[in-house]
Parts: C-alpha cells; sequence; structure tokens
C-alpha cells in the first residue's frame, strides 16, 4: 500500500509545478472580458485593412481632402461597407477551407489563372513595397534622419520580424503598428475642422461633375480595396489557425479592422479638407508632401503627426506586402509557407520575402525615383488582378463542395455580387483612366 | 523516391486531357476530359474515360479504350456505347480530383502540389506512375499545346511513395486507408496534418484512426491548436479512447485543453489507472477528494422504488467497497439523499427510496485527505460522496484509499520529526 504513495506525491508535486486546475478560475466581470477578448483577437483583419493605409493611401487620402474638403467623404461609408463585404467573404474562406486564395483559385480554376494571378501580386506588390520604404525614408525624413540610414535599418528590422520570429510575435507588432494611425484623428483635432460640415458631408453626399472627382473617387476605392489585403487575410487567418468555432470572432475582427482604418482615412480628408483645401492648396502629391504642407496651417505637430503615420503605415505595409507575395507564391506551388517556419523549414517563402524587402528597399533608395511612375504601373496590375479577383472570391465563397453551411446566404450573396459589380466596374474604369489617360 | 522514367513510355495527363478521342480507324469523335482511375492497386488503373462527343458528356469504359497517346486516346471498337457516367466505389477523376491539389509525398514526409499526373502502360494496362510536383509539370500546363508537346519529362515522385487527399470525392470518402501512412513516424504524420488544411487533417486523422496506437502516438506530436481541433469534433468515448493510449502527461495536456464542460465527462470514461494519473496532472490533487475519487457509483432519480435501485446494484459491475452506499439525486441531478446496501436490502421493495434513504454528508473535489478522513471517521462512512458547485455527484472516495494516504504520511512527518529522511 505504502509503495504507491512516493509516487503519487510525484504526481501531486508536478500538478503543482503546472499549476493546472480543473477548478474554474477567476472570473472577470463581463464587459472587461468582452474587451479583452475583442483586442486580443485583433490580427489579420485589422492588419489587412491598416496595410491599406499606406504610403499610396496616404497620399490618395491627403488628395482628396485637399482637393474636394470633405465632398467625397460620403464615399468612405460606401467603400466602408463594399471593404467588409469583400474582407468578410476572404476571411470565412480561410477559416472553413483552410487554405488561402490561391491555393483555392489553384484548385478550383487550375494552374493558368492560379499563375495569372501570382504574377500580377509578385509585381503590385513589388511596387507598392518599393513606395513603403520610400515612404518610411520620407517619414523619417522630415525628422532629420538621412535615407541611406532609415530604409536599411528599416528593412533588416522587417526581415528579421518576419522571417525570424513566430506568427504570434509578428501579428501582434503588426497590431501595434496600426497605433500610430491614432496620430491622424489628432492630426484633425490640431487642424480645427468645422466638424459639423464634415459629419455632414458623410452623411450627405455632394457630387460633382467633373473629371477629377470622378478620377479621385475611383482611385480612392482602388486604394481602399486592394488584391493584397484579401490574400493576406485568408492566407493568414489560414496560418493564425481559425476554425469554424472561431469564424464569429474573426468576423468581429475583421468588421473592426476595416471600419478603424477607414475611420482613420476619414481623418486623414478632414485633416487635409480643413487645412489645405481651405486655404487654396489644392495639389498634393505624396504623403510626406501632406504633412509638409499641413504645417503652415495646423503647426508643427500636426507635420509631425503625419509623418508618425506614415511612418507606422509604411513599416507595415512594408512587411504585408512581401509576406501577402509570400503565400501566393508558397500556396499556387506548394511550397511550405508560414511566418513561424524558419528559412530552412520554408525557403522558397523566406526567400520571396527577402527579395520583395530587399529589392524594395535598395529601389527606393535610388535618387530621384519617380515614385508616381512607380505607382501608377501598380495601378493598372492591381486593376486588372483586382476584378478577378473578386470574382474567384465571390464564386469560391459561394462553392457548396467548399464552404458548405458556411457558404454566403441568400440575401449576403446579392449584396457580395454587387459590390463585386461595383468594386470590378471601379476598378476597371481606373485601369481604362490610367492606361489611357496619357495618350490623350 | 524520385526516379527516371520507367521503360515504358510515359504519357503526360495534361495533354491527353484536350486532346483527341479517336476511333480505330483514326476518325476524330470528340474531346478527352477526364481520365478516371481505381485507387485501389499500387499503380491506379484507368477505369474510364470522359470525353466530349457532339457537346454531350460521354462514359468510355475501359475496355472500348485500346491505346492512349500524347496525341490521342484511340479506342478499339468502331462504334461508341455512349453510357452516362457514374462514379463507383474507390474511382477518382484524375484531373478534377487530383491533379492541382496537394498530396502527400511518403518519402519526404511532405504535402506536395501535383502539377502533372504522369501515365504509362504497365503490366498491361495504363496506369497513373507518378505524379511531377516540379517546373517541367507546370510549364506544359501553362503552355499552349503544341509547345507544351515538347517540354520533356523531368523526374517525378513515384506513385508508389505518394498518397492522394481523397476527401472531396464523394465515392472515396474514408474508404482509402492510406496505408502508405503507416510507414510514416508519428512526428512525421503530426506535421503533416499541421501543414495541412483542416479537412485535409482530419482525413489523416482518420486514416490513422484505424490503428489506435499510432492515432495516440500522432495525438502526443500534435501540437496545442491541432489537438483541440480534433479532439473537440469527436465523442467523449472516442476522446476517451485516444486519451487512455496517450502518455500520461500528454494526455493531461490533452484533457486539460479540452472544452471544461468536457473534461469530467471524458476523464470518468478513462480506465482506472490511467484517469488517476491524468487527474493528478490536470490539477486534481491525488492527495484531495477530486483526486482519490472513483466515478463507479450508483445514483438513482428519487422516483424509484427500493426493488429498482436494487436492480441497478445487480445489474452493476462497479467495486463491491464503492457499492456499499446507493445514492439518490433530485431531477435536475443534484444530491438528495443516500442509503447503506444493508438498509436498502432490508426495506420494503415497493417503498419509495427516497422515504427510507437519510440525508449524507458530501465533500467538494478539492478537500483534502485529512479532512475526508476525519469526515469518515466522524460520520462512520466507508463510502464519501464527491460533489461539484452545483451539488451535483462527481465520484465517491472510498475509505481504503484514504487510509492508504493518510497512514504512510503520518509516517512520513515522524520521521520529519526525527529528522529523517
Amino acid at each position: 500500500m505504502a509503495r504507491r504513495v512516493p509516487a503519487v506525491h510525484a504526481l501531486r508535486d508536478r500538478a503543482i509545478e503546472r499549476g493546472r486546475s480543473l477548478r474554474p478560475r477567476h472570473r472577470l466581470s463581463r464587459p472587461l472580458v468582452r474587451l479583452i477578448a475583442v483586442v486580443g483577437f485583433l490580427g489579420p483583419g485589422l492588419i489587412a485593412a491598416n496595410a491599406g493605409n499606406d504610403a499610396g493611401g496616404i497620399a490618395t487620402y491627403s488628395a482628396v481632402g485637399a482637393r474636394y474638403g470633405f465632398d467625397l467623404l460620403w464615399m468612405m461609408v460606401v467603400i466602408t461597407v463594399s471593404l467588409i463585404v469583400v474582407q468578410e467573404m476572404a476571411a470565412r474562406m480561410g477559416a472553413v477551407t483552410g487554405k488561402g486564395l490561391a491555393e483555392l483559385i489553384r484548385e478550383q480554376y487550375g494552374v493558368r489563372w492560379s499563375l495569372f494571378a501570382t504574377t500580377a501580386v509578385l509585381i503590385a506588390n513589388l511596387g507598392i513595397c518599393v513606395s513603403e520604404f520610400v515612404g518610411i525614408g520620407a517619414a523619417l525624413g522630415l525628422a532629420g534622419v538621412p535615407v541611406q540610414l532609415s530604409v536599411p535599418i528599416a528593412a533588416m528590422g522587417l526581415w528579421l520580424l518576419v522571417i525570424r520570429g513566430s506568427y504570434k510575435l509578428a501579428e501582434r507588432v503588426f497590431v501595434l503598428m496600426t497605433i500610430p494611425f491614432f496620430a491622424y484623428p489628432i492630426a484633425a483635432i490640431l487642424a480645427r475642422p468645422d466638424w459639423a460640415a464634415a459629419g455632414k458631408a458623410i452623411v450627405v453626399p455632394t457630387i460633382h461633375t467633373s473629371t477629377g472627382y470622378l478620377l479621385l473617387f475611383v482611385a480612392t476605392a482602388g486604394t481602399t480595396i486592394t488584391p493584397f489585403m484579401q490574400l493576406y487575410v485568408q492566407s493568414a487567418v489560414v496560418e493564425r489557425g481559425v476554425g469554424v468555432d472561431q469564424l464569429n470572432a474573426e468576423r468581429a475582427e475583421v468588421v473592426t479592422g476595416s471600419i478603424f482604418a477607414n475611420v482613420v482615412a476619414c481623418f486623414i480628408i478632414v485633416a487635409t479638407g480643413a487645412t489645405l483645401y481651405l486655404h487654396g492648396h489644392h495639389d498634393v502629391g505624396s504623403a510626406a508632401d501632406a504633412a509638409k504642407a499641413l504645417e503652415p496651417f495646423a503647426g508643427r505637430y500636426a507635420e509631425l503627426l503625419f509623418a508618425v503615420g506614415l511612418l507606422g503605415a509604411s513599416l507595415l505595409a512594408g512587411a504585408i506586402l512581401p509576406v501577402t507575395a509570400a503565400y501566393v507564391i508558397a500556396e499556387t506551388f506548394g511550397f511550405e509557407k508560414g511566418i513561424s517556419h524558419r528559412i530552412r523549414e520554408a525557403p522558397v517563402f523566406a526567400g520571396v520575402i527577402t527579395v520583395l524587402i530587399v529589392i524594395g528597399a535598395a529601389v527606393a533608395l535610388i535618387p530621384g525615383l519617380p515614385v508616381i511612375g512607380v505607382l501608377v504601373g501598380v495601378q493598372v496590375v492591381n486593376g486588372a488582378l483586382l476584378p478577378i479577383l473578386l470574382v474567384f472570391i465571390w464564386r469560391l465563397s459561394n462553392t457548396q463542395e467548399l464552404m458548405g453551411a458556411y457558404r454566403n446566404g441568400h440575401v449576403f450573396n446579392v449584396i457580395a455580387a454587387l459590390t463585386v459589380l461595383a468594386t470590378s466596374g471601379l476598378s476597371i474604369t481606373l485601369l481604362a483612366v490610367t492606361v489611357v489617360a496619357p495618350l490623350l | 523516391m524520385v526516379s527516371e522514367a520507367p521503360a515504358p513510355v510515359v504519357v503526360h495527363l495534361s495533354l491527353v486531357i484536350g486532346g483527341d478521342l479517336r476511333d480505330s480507324g483514326g476518325g476524330r469523335l470528340g474531346r478527352v476530359d477526364d481520365v478516371i482511375v481505381r485507387l485501389d492497386a499500387e499503380y491506379p488503373p484507368v477505369s474510364g474515360l470522359l470525353a466530349s462527343v457532339a457537346s454531350r458528356q460521354v462514359f468510355v469504359p475501359a475496355e472500348a479504350v485500346k491505346e492512349i497517346r500524347q496525341d490521342a486516346v484511340v479506342l478499339g471498337a468502331s462504334r461508341l456505347d455512349l453510357r452516362p457516367f457514374e462514379r463507383r466505389a474507390q474511382e477518382v477523376l484524375l484531373k478534377k480530383d487530383v491533379l492541382d491539389r496537394q498530396l502527400i509525398n511518403v518519402d519526404g514526409a511532405r504535402l506536395v502540389r501535383a502539377n502533372e499526373i504522369e501515365l504509362a502502360r504497365l503490366d498491361g494496362w495504363y496506369r497513373v506512375v507518378g505524379v511531377d510536383v516540379g517546373l517541367r509539370g507546370m510549364a506544359r500546363r501553362v503552355l499552349p499545346r503544341r509547345l507544351a508537346g515538347r517540354v520533356s519529362l523531368g523526374a517525378f515522385l513515384d506513385w508508389a511513395s505518394v498518397e492522394p487527399f481523397t476527401g472531396h470525392v464523394p465515392t472515396v470518402r474514408l474508404r482509402v486507408p492510406h496505408p502508405k501512412l503507416a510507414r510514416l513516424h508519428p512526428a512525421e504524420i503530426a506535421d503533416l496534418v499541421e501543414a495541412a488544411s483542416h479537412r485535409e487533417g482530419e482525413e489523416i486523422m482518420r486514416a490513422v484512426g484505424s490503428d489506435g496506437e499510432l492515432e495516440a502516438d500522432v495525438f502526443e506530436e500534435l501540437d496545442a491548436q491541432h489537438l483541440r481541433e480534433f479532439l473537440e469534433e469527436r465523442s467523449d468515448e472516442e476522446v476517451a479512447e485516444v486519451l487512455a493510449r496517450m502518455e500520461p502527461d500528454d494526455a493531461a495536456d490533452a484533457l486539460g485543453d479540452l472544452d471544461e464542460h468536457r473534461r469530467e465527462p471524458v476523464a470518468r470514461l478513462l480506465p482506472p489507472v490511467q484517469r488517476r494519473k491524468v487527474r493528478a496532472l490536470v490539477g486534481f490533487d491525488p492527495a484531495t477528494a477530486g483526486g482519490l475519487m472513483s466515478p463507479e457509483f450508483i445514483c438513482v432519480y428519487d422516483t424509484a422504488t427500493c426493488a429498482e435501485a436494487l436492480d441497478r446494484v445487480r445489474r452493476s459491475v462497479a467495486s463491491p467497497d464503492t457499492l456499499a452506499w446507493v445514492y439518490v439525486m433530485s431531477r435536475n441531478r443534484r444530491l438528495r439523499a443516500g442509503i447503506q446496501i444493508v438498509e436498502l436490502l432490508r426495506a420494503e421493495p415497493a417503498a419509495d427510496i427516497i422515504d427510507v434513504a437519510g440525508h449524507v454528508p458530501r465533500v467538494s473535489a478539492d478537500v483534502e485527505v485529512e479532512e475526508l478522513a476525519r469526515l469518515m471517521t466522524d460520520y462512520d462512512l466507508t463510502v464519501l460522496p464527491v460533489v461539484d458547485d452545483r451539488d451535483q455527484l462527481l465520484g465517491v472516495v472510498t475509505v481504503d484509499d484514504v487510509l492508504e494516504l493518510v497512514l504512510p504520511r503520518g509516517w512520513r512527518r515522524r520521521f520529519d520529526l526525527l529528522g529523517g529522511e
């Protein structure tokens, strides 16, 4: 009888060591638990949507504010709804199928389509990646840091994070990188806008018939809903290991993230609309331009805040774009993938990230680089890719074989179809304008 | 195993599909849409074709096929028997079900994607001999037909070391036992499950499920997240079966990963030895009521008669010492009363058990062994019921288990006082 006892005591010691218990832990108050749960669950949806507020996005939103004041604010509501619809479909597919979008396209539509998508994503992401490193250089340039120093250090840091870090760590850092976006609401407050007018502009559309207005409308839609966002959100949901049991939490996260990203965009429009527009400074070329232009009207702090926002945005997108390209290539060709993998475990995945970061940073260091030219090229590629990708997303998320009970509901399906149609239409318009306009 | 082309001519699936369907005289009948194979052989034989003839889809049985060539499939008969296609067991469509999808490369213990499928005449008939996962296979698919034919054969994976996922194929679901998986180390299988999508991972887990030991080994190697996913889908009985075969500390981890409301039911289904170890590890201190209790007890509803209760005792296979008492619970399963087995025997069989049973002391799972000993002494009990926070019976502690712990601990203390150990 006594023989068993030491064993039992050993077990008891181990139990204490583990500190585990079947008994329920101390309960926190319910709203607090819910808040912690939401914040703790922030991830792919927030990251994807906010990576869209990158250097190019900030430039576009600043231009919208500078050119038309608050007149285009109403459009952000429409675009937010569209973004949510599209991102939700992608995230849901990731959770239900456990596969990335590129993987599903390959399996359902064959190798040609997936190769087209992969090539387009690779080119577009490389182009945007360059603009992010330019953004990093410009943001830190406003603080007096030379580009030759800031860009290589940022590139090295981002590379280490996504190559050496685990998915969890990288995701946490990405979520933290959205904090600088709070600079924009503060900058908007510093700009002392007419809040009533801004509020009214969000609800009541003001429509101009000029070509410039239409162009900016289309450009804004294009920068807010970009192919890499859907690709990233789906692949990241897969790597995060979200299953159908966490689908509702993931959906909430996608919606929250999309709304947050576009509220930030609204504040950028308000900040520039209340200053640059009112003072007749209608032309904004880049995000750094906007920051500099703000200074005389909203003060040195507004400029600084814009720079901080730009830095955060560029860093976030500078990491997400290479990662998305790597996901897509690994999924299309069937290589090992994942931020959590070591270089040895997923050499192609790590290789694609490395190549994009290195080329992105190196090209950004070329003096007198025609950034606008690069972005126009990217716009063409993305404009061609987005409609195709959206149709795939819409059809795939409606496939019984893949989605079963989680396929689009009837009403949602109609909304999704309209969204896909409208967004694709805008995208094709943008494509046509970008290609045709210089010829005229 | 990467091997060079075997002696027979290798035909690329991507060229066969989309190629001509010809009669024995060489006349064009239509276009080949897909190739059907049966998965029950080491090298799956072609069992038929799907073809478009006069814009209708037809099934061409293997018997009608004379030759499968790169440029065309030639039929033996001059007339085509137009039969509608129905999937038979173990049949897959190579293009629809295998091409572009993931496969398990058993030799490398990796997931690969089928860029091209290679067919060859082997043992008298056309069979799948391998898959190309390299760039050549992909190039052939992307290029126009005329150029594609010029892409030469590259190294490809021998089908003998490849296992396709068939979960998406209605007729093959769960019927293919994936025998090749057994060649892998459990840790390798776990890696595959983690790398695959959930559905494919589930397919692997189901396949290893036919070998209980292997399944438990794979579960031990899975990371916490996947472990949880796969356990959640299984019933309490299935989970207990897996846990029973796992190492106690892995089983304890797995139990801890389960939803809180499932832990106790699963723990109860474990064999006694494993249960005790797991309970101790999962946090029930082995020197408390929770760690000592046995789930074998009889508890009847308060509407039962004495005869009914005795009948339950008679049919029970539980050990006699735990059955010294029979417990009575209310309709919402709260413990109401208890009666000694001897008193139950003496009572009128037709009497309601609740009228003859009396109040029993009860303890929660965290009560220490010394307190258990004291209660048992005070109330003269050989069995003490353990209840949860809703007063529902979790198990019973028997006096022998308590003694076993109390006595030696006393001995140890004495040694301590004497400066021993």
